[in-house]
């Protein structure tokens, strides 16, 4: 039989659609990683704003799941590099995507610390949260989602845009650091909460720098080209 | 013939030296072209292997570098290949001098039917060795030393050759190979008839060998040229069959982030 049918057959039987097939189980997988620590980070965010300290106990309980799947995406990895053999773009791609899931797993970490600092904000008298804090937590999601996807797609422009806005978040965090400079001064007594919000806004920081790593393992897939896109 | 350095003072001092320049070199049988307008060069010391899809003309070009498709009436060549910038195929060549200089290592080991001692010292005689025995002696040694096979046979040289294994057999015929001094070694799928370790051995015997000769090889398993290679080209084939040129750099650039597009399906499985 002519047609489709025939066309079927030529499509599953490319040289490399095992390879192909066990590579789209490993993106998926960095994708899925990189959805539960968005998922985490926004609880973190959302634990410290509303001073929610079970909703912070979870962030800190599903971190398991992080790590595991962050371990399972290294031995896919692992043993797809020795069976199968891989060069060019597609090596590049597996060592982009084990890369991009440590760095995953330590952004899943830096959501653990601010759910513990919201929880021992949680336990201080009340006082405002700094402004920038959630904005820096919206744009990190917003940086951390731009980055899959750049991974995803193997966009060059989306993981240089990615990079690029770096340097908001860290502009963010020098605000944050002036304000709790100066609340520690006007305030002795709220010297711990300016210093938990300091440390959280500190962490955060640290996540856009991991998005950005990720985006420059982006562009290293794409292009073959080693570049430092957050000097 | 022009002048080479051959002592491995000369050869150390002159790294990256230009062996081969191939100027627009086409290899045609009869009205059939095999391999198209082929411009690069091979240079001293180094492991450069070729590689490409089934018919791309890869053993054709290797064959052309010691003239060896002489012996193919229809076989003829258009371009030039410079050999230390001597036209190999001018008027002046003695075809018998370039393979003595240029010689060959086959898919299959094809020892002659004698001693693994008369396998080596054939080559040197035939060429008018001139020593007595004992520096006969010693050449072969040399030879099966530099092909790491002299601990395995030193003992039962007066053996028939075709005893040996695979792989020894392989070795053999490398030693039989740069027991007339040579200076590049062209290896057509030289281990494609043998196993896994003997196959590792082979390679790593090349590594070895490139401190004394340059070596071009055609093989069909990408890993190899990604192992053993210092520099690789690759060959496919256009529309009239010929096959050409797309790609040559670094080993280590073709197999990371090579430049073209069909070269990255090719070497990744993707072609076709």
């Amino acid at each position: 039989m002519d047609g489709p049918a025939d066309e079927r057959e030529a499509e599953r039987l490319t040289p490399r659609a095992t390879f192909d097939r066990a590579l789209d189980r490993v993106k998926d997988d960095v994708l899925r990683l990189g959805a539960l620590v968005e998922e985490s980070l926004e609880r973190s965010g959302r634990a410290l704003l509303e001073r929610d300290a079970d909703l912070a106990d979870r962030v800190r309980w599903e971190d398991a799941a992080v790590n595991d799947l962050q371990r399972e995406i290294n031995t896919e990895i692992t043993a797809l590099i020795a069976t199968q053999a891989p060069v060019a773009r597609d090596v590049r791609e597996l060592l982009a995507l084990y890369h991009a899931s440590a760095e995953l797993e330590r952004m899943g970490d830096y959501a653990v610390n601010i759910a513990k600092l919201a929880q021992q904000l949680a336990a201080e008298p009340e006082t405002p949260i700094f402004p920038q804090i959630p904005q820096m937590e919206r744009i990190c999601r917003e940086q951390l989602h731009a980055a899959m996807r750049a991974l995803v797609d193997i966009s060059e422009d989306g993981a240089r845009a990615v990079c690029q806005r770096d340097d908001e978040i860290d502009h963010l965090y020098n605000s944050v650091y002036e304000d709790a400079m100066a609340m520690m001064g006007a305030a002795p007594e709220r010297v711990r909460q300016a210093t938990h919000m300091l440390f959280a806004a500190h962490h955060l920081e640290r996540l856009g720098d991991r998005v950005t790593n990720i985006g420059e393992d982006v562009v290293y897939l794409a292009t073959g080209q080693v570049e430092d896109l957050n000097p | 013939m022009v002048q080479v350095a051959t002592t491995e003072r000369e050869r150390a001092e002159a790294p990256g030296e230009v062996v081969f320049d191939l100027q627009e070199l086409s290899c045609f049988y009869g009205s059939f072209r095999a391999v198209r307008e082929i411009s690069i060069q091979i240079r001293r010391n180094e492991i450069t292997a070729l590689i490409g899809p089934s018919g791309c003309g890869k053993s054709t070009l290797l064959r052309s570098f010691n003239r060896m498709n002489d012996l193919i009436d229809s076989a003829r060549v258009t371009g030039r290949i410079l050999y230390h910038g001597v036209d190999l195929y001018g008027p002046a060549i003695d075809p018998v001098e370039v393979r003595r200089r240029i010689g060959m290592v086959f898919q299959k080991p094809n020892p002659f039917p004698k001693s693994i001692y008369d396998n080596v010292a054939f080559g040197p005689k035939v060429a008018g060795f001139r020593g007595n025995r004992s520096e006969l002696d010693d050449l072969v040694e040399a030879s099966l030393r530099r092909a790491a096979l002299w601990d395995e046979v030193k003992d039962k040289l007066d053996q028939m050759a075709t005893a040996l294994s695979g792989g020894q057999q392989q070795r053999l015929c490398i030693a039989r190979a740069i027991a007339v001094e040579p200076e590049v070694i062209l290896m057509d799928e030289p281990c494609s008839a043998l196993d896994p370790v003997a196959t590792l051995k082979i390679e790593e015997l090349m590594r070895e060998l490139t401190e004394n000769y340059t070596i071009v090889i055609v093989t069909h398993n990408m890993q190899q040229a990604a192992r053993a290679s210092d520099v690789t080209a690759f060959l496919t084939m256009g529309d009239d069959r010929a096959g050409y040129l797309v790609e040559m750099n670094a080993t280590e650039e073709i197999f990371t982030r090579p430049a073209n597009r069909l070269t990255e399906d090719y070497i990744t499985g993707r072609f076709g």
